[in-house]
């Protein structure tokens, strides 16, 4: 036994036993172990592979789905009209606020003091928060980036972050405009679906694609793992809608469209269309009363003030009151000029007088007798004309036309037929013949545009009843079938473009996010309806309508320097008679211009005017002006140049010339030639002074005062009260005073039109050589009953 | 003649130490070339392991930086190779004079660490000291390892008597274990106990005290099961996985699974796994091998379990020509806690083995242990030095 091992003498080898023991037991357990590990990791990493891949996948891949943002709808000149902006929907999940033991109380202070615009309260979160089983309640939706930055801050305050607080992606659309064209453009909803309009219409071109970010994360989702494994399927925007519509237009339509609503009453909603007749791309469609939608769900003012009346005065339960809401909101979406249909009444004859014209029954020299009614087949009474006394008596043609005679256009139809009628009116897209001659005859202009309704006419069997020719008389001058407002634009562009039935269409062309052009709308011909020749002849008669300050029953849609043609119309409601209501009546005018080569046909409609206003209910008195003044905005913006007559000149504001330093002589023959009279203060022979000073414009006819020598006095005038008094009276009553008169209203009949407002108002102090600014009435009020 | 055949038989199972021997004082070039590739290997897998881990703390505590694990055990790593180098000069006699007075730093260690030291996980093992954590239970392996091979070399004819063949043993062990016990370390105890148990075997115990022993660890074992609710609940998590979902360890072993599952054949590529992301607790740590898998899949995984039995072979080489009892003991010691820590680490991440914390040699996080391996390797070369070839001669 050696007690010291390091003596080499002493050195005990290992024993047999230790030696064998050691390789058995170290080569066989080795060996055995290490295969037993090899084949365990085979398994589970080969066979078992998928499996546990699987899991881990699935514990580590988070998979979100991202909406694109909605493309943007611009008007014809590339103002954008509506637009998609990134937002945030914020969501709590009060099962992870429990679970992960979060500070409710930090959370609830955040949320609430964030979204205090989205009306999100303290409690409200402590309220969410106690359905411990959700993971998902909605706190507050399409939230403004700069209101949940602060949120997202304090989510990311901890590591980890804090759970409970989701920020999901959304978006929210905007309308700059408001309310301008809010039924061409429609709303989307809550999940960003197009529910109207353009927007509903065009929802699969317009909405974003939907992208998917995969990626990984890790267990405390700090993000470490997002950079490496980020894996996206982009989002696509979606396309952009360039409309034909023109803002400006547009706002021209509704600008007027308003004023006519106030100025006439109008209970029952109004219209106005505006169509390019050569292509049959909308200009411009307006409905009112509107709505703005960029808050689609809230009833205008004056709606709100008809509920609570309602409700006040018949007692309403709470369901009733919902009831009519939802119905009140319903009517506010509604495209009154798509999705309404209507009896055209008189505007129809500018239909017949193409039929008519086209198939050769009747030419310019054909003449009509009206003794104020007229014997219709299988008519038990007389058809009666508007006009009862007889005083249409014997006219031409044209005088027909500008009459609105009911006679007349009875008779022309009668010429045509009823089969002919038919067939005319399924060329111009009001009605689709079918084998089924039963059948009620409906038809669309097929707009790309979403709500159109069809029309509504007699079957053929009714109509062509060879014993009751009533049916073809009425509709001869637009009664007893319904049509939209889109249809009769659509047929009167056919009549004034050289007779070509055009599809109506409203937006231009698509682009997609990187500005190219996918898809664009051509102007489409139907068919030709009528011939050039009868287009023609339709123009000239349809300008005769306005142009015609005697006869025309349009004349009050005159612009001074354009040549404007139209046409009145005035439908008594059928539907509300029959039910023995007041008599109640839907007025419209069609205007198209240039006449002899039409850029634009204007259709308006005003349903229900009051009775109260004193103004006498007719498409002359009431749809005339208003298509008129719409006109005169328009046409110049358009460019098209006015052209005046002499006449028109004559009673045109004219500019002042500089008179000062001239020859006082030579002065008075200036302002003579440009037919200003003159008044000389002083007895030099030079002018030293001037009123008004140069370039004004004042009243054709004005007396300039030229002093010569002498000083304009200092003292000022105390302004009168000009209403009622003419043009004329006008500028000689402020001529005494040293002042003057202007006016932006069209001059037709300075000797009757008369003032309707003043720019300085009565009482007011001003200086000699002032220029107040007056508003004229267009149209004396003597012509009562225009159809 | 039969002394020629034996070193007949050496020389074939070792060629490679005879060169070595045959320059006097020079080691073991093969097993430091297998240990420095394997340290190389664990060094990249900490960084890829620990890196998330890292970043994550950093970003919590607000200072520190993802590289930090790495740094540390780079730190150990070179560190460790120096005191190898060094203890690779020291002469195993001394080792052997030595062995009682290490055993008894251990115990004072291991006492220590009881009054002193910091707990992590309701388990007091570190000692902090300044700049770095000093895991006293590292020692206590090749603390026992030396003392057991000197008891053994010097009782090797008593091994047959209770006094001087269990008795001893008991007693060396019975005192770090009941210390350890109670910091409690019973991973350590499981460790220290099988390379008794495999020394005690070599060194020629009985097989009726070896069978009694054994009875008497698998009873405890048994006793632990129904005791230790930290044991009970380990071992039927292992057979129940699905039952235990929500327990800990379950949860460690399933992404653990999960980690190496989806490594398939080639693996997701070095650094490219996701299990490391904050999903499979101690990544970096006991767990590293189920990233080795994620990473390099099933063929790295493979390479890297043969360089590990090529460098076990190569102990085995050594331990079997150690020129005397105890350098044989001391090899096989060694090569046993190797093998033990290695085999058992595996079979635990794969959950062949009911979960318990058994770090892989070289590959997983923590310095002491790392720093004792590599001690333990200068103790092999060592031995590797002091061949006896040349007294064959």
């Amino acid at each position: 036994m050696a007690n010291t091992p390091t003596g080499r003498a002493s050195v005990q080898r290992p024993d047999n036993m230790m030696l064998r023991r050691t390789r058995s037991l170290f080569l066989v357990c080795g060996i055995v172990a290490f295969l037993l590990l090899g084949f365990r990791l085979f398994w589970i990493m080969v066979v078992q592979h998928d499996e546990y891949e699987e899991q881990a996948v699935r514990q580590t891949v988070v998979r979100q789905n991202v909406l694109g943002l909605r493309g943007t709808i611009y008007d014809a000149n590339g103002k954008i009209l509506a637009k998609s902006a990134t937002k945030d929907t914020v969501i709590l999940s009060p099962a992870d606020i429990k679970k992960y033991d979060q500070d409710l109380d930090g959370i609830a202070k955040v949320l609430s003091e964030n979204l205090a615009d989205y009306g999100v309260t303290y409690e409200q979160i402590i309220e969410l928060s106690r359905d411990t089983d959700s993971y998902y309640k909605i706190v507050a939706r399409k939230v403004d980036r700069e209101d949940t930055d602060p949120i997202r801050e304090y989510k990311n305050s901890i590591t980890g972050g804090v759970n409970g607080i989701v920020l999901s992606p959304d978006s929210k659309r905007y309308y700059p405009y408001g309310s301008l064209a809010a039924h061409v453009l429609g709303y989307v909803g809550i999940d960003n679906d197009g529910l109207a309009g353009v927007e509903s219409q065009y929802d699969n071109v317009l909405a974003g694609g939907m992208g998917r970010i995969t990626r990984l994360r890790d267990k405390s989702q700090i993000g470490m793992l997002n950079v490496k494994y980020e894996d996206y399927t982009q989002e696509t925007a979606g396309a952009d809608v360039k409309l034909t519509l023109d803002a400006n237009i547009q706002y021209y339509l509704e600008k007027h469209l308003k004023q006519a609503v106030e100025d006439y009453d109008v209970r029952n909603g109004a219209a106005a269309i505006a169509m390019d007749p050569n292509t049959g791309a909308i200009l411009g469609m307006a409905s009112l009363g509107n709505f703005d939608p960029n808050d689609y769900q809230t009833l205008s003012e004056e709606a709100e003030e008809e509920l609570a009346t309602a409700e006040e005065e018949e007692h309403l339960t709470k369901t009733e009151m919902s009831e009519l809401r939802t119905a009140a909101l319903f009517k506010q979406w509604r495209n009154k000029g798509l999705s309404d249909t209507y009896e055209p009444g008189s505007t129809f004859k500018i239909i017949t007088l193409a039929m008519g014209l086209d198939s050769g029954v009747i030419d310019l020299n054909s003449s009509f007798y009206c003794g104020g009614s007229t014997t219709v087949i299988g008519r038990t009474t007389p058809l009666n004309c508007w006009k009862t006394d007889g005083s249409h008596a014997d006219q031409t043609l044209t005088q027909a036309v500008q009459h609105s005679c009911n006679v007349a256009f009875a008779e022309i139809g009668e010429r045509v037929g009823a089969k002919t009628f038919y067939k005319y009116c399924d060329a111009f897209g009001f009605l689709e013949l079918t084998d089924d001659k039963e059948a009620t005859l409906t038809a669309k202009t097929g707009i790309d545009l979403a709500g159109e309704s069809g029309s509504i006419w007699w079957s053929e069997d009714t109509f062509y009843n060879p014993e009751n020719h009533s049916q073809l008389a009425s509709a001869s001058f637009g009664q007893t079938f319904n049509v939209t407002p889109l249809q009769m634009v659509t047929a009167i562009s056919a009549c004034v473009n050289g007779g070509y039935l055009m599809k109506p269409y409203i937006v231009q062309e698509i682009t997609d996010a990187s500005g190219r052009i996918v898809a664009s709308n051509e102007p489409t011909v139907v068919r030709q309806v009528v011939s050039e020749e009868t287009s023609a002849t339709v123009r000239q008669i349809l300008e005769k309508v306005v142009g015609d300050p005697v006869d025309g029953t349009g004349k009050n849609a005159y612009v001074a320097g354009y040549r404007i043609g139209g046409k009145t119309g005035t439908s008594e409601k059928v539907a509300q008679d029959a039910a023995g209501g007041p008599k109640e009546y839907i007025v419209s005018f069609v205007g198209v211009a240039p006449a002899d080569d039409p850029k634009i046909v204007i259709l308006t409609l005003l349903d229900t005017p009051s009775d109260e206003t004193g103004i006498y209910i007719s498409g002359g008195q009431m749809g005339a002006p208003t298509v008129g003044k719409m006109m005169a905005d328009i046409l110049p913006y358009l460019g098209v140049d006015p052209v005046y007559t002499a006449e028109e000149k004559a009673n045109m504001d004219e500019t002042v010339p500089s008179l000062t330093g001239m020859d006082v002589n030579e002065a008075v023959a200036l302002l003579e030639q440009r037919g200003f009279n003159a008044r000389i203060i002083g007895e030099e022979g030079e002018v030293t002074h001037q009123l008004p000073g140069t370039g004004a414009t004042i009243a054709n006819g004005s007396t300039v005062l030229l002093y010569a020598g002498e000083e304009p006095s200092e003292e000022q005038e105390e302004m009168i009260d000009l209403s009622y008094l003419t043009y004329n009276d006008a500028r000689d009553y402020l001529a005494a005073m040293g002042l003057f008169v202007s006016t932006s209203s069209s001059v037709t009949s300075p000797s009757t039109q008369a003032v309707l407002a003043q720019s300085i108002p009565e009482g007011t102090l001003v200086d000699h050589g002032t220029v107040i600014e007056v508003t004229l009435v267009t149209g004396d009020q003597s012509m009562l009953g225009m159809y | 003649m039969s002394a020629n055949s034996k070193a007949a038989r050496r020389r074939s199972i070792l060629p490679g130490l005879e060169a070595a021997a045959k320059h006097r004082g020079g080691f073991d070039i093969t097993l430091l070339t297998l240990v420095l590739i394997l340290l190389a290997l664990g060094l990249l897998m900490v960084l890829s392991s620990s890196y998330p881990r890292a970043y994550s703390e950093a970003l919590r505590t607000e200072s520190g930086s993802p590289l930090d694990y790495f740094n540390h055990q780079l730190v150990f790593a070179v560190a460790g190779l120096f005191i190898m180098y060094a203890a690779s000069w020291v002469p195993m006699s001394l080792y052997r004079q030595g062995a009682k007075l290490l055993y008894i730093f251990t115990i004072v260690m291991l006492a220590a660490v009881l009054v002193a030291g910091t707990a992590e996980n309701n388990a007091r093992r570190w000692i902090y000291l300044g700049f770095f954590s000093f895991q006293p239970s590292e020692i206590s392996k090749l603390s026992i390892i030396l003392l057991f091979a000197d008891l053994i070399a010097k009782y090797r004819a008593r091994m047959n008597t209770l006094k001087y063949g269990v008795v001893p043993y008991v007693v060396v062990l019975a005192i770090p274990f009941l210390l350890l016990f109670l910091e409690p370390h019973i991973s350590c105890i499981i460790i220290v106990a099988l390379v008794a148990l495999t020394m005690l075997f070599i060194g020629g115990m009985p097989w009726k005290y070896l069978l009694t022993l054994f009875a008497g660890v698998a009873l405890l074992g048994l006793l632990a099961f129904f005791v230790s609710n930290h044991v009970h609940v380990r071992i039927l998590a292992w057979l129940h996985p699905a039952a235990y979902a929500d327990d800990d360890i379950s949860y460690q072993v399933r992404e653990s699974l999960m980690a190496i599952g989806s490594g398939g054949l080639t693996g997701l590529g070095p650094g490219e796994g996701r299990q490391k992301y904050l999903y499979l607790p101690e990544s970096h740590n006991d767990y590293i091998f189920s990233i080795v898998c994620e990473e390099l899949g099933l063929l790295g995984a493979i390479a890297i379990l043969l360089l590990l039995a090529l460098m076990l072979l190569r102990c085995i080489q050594i331990t079997l020509n150690a020129k005397d009892r105890f350098s044989f003991l001391v090899a096989a010691g060694i090569t046993a806690h190797f093998g033990l820590q290695t085999i058992l680490n595996i079979l635990v991440v794969t959950n062949t083995i009911p979960c318990t914390g058994v770090s892989l040699p070289f590959f997983s996080y923590g310095g002491t242990a790392l720093l004792m391996q590599l001690v333990e390797v200068g103790v092999l070369l060592s031995i590797s030095r002091e061949l006896p070839l040349s007294n064959a001669e």
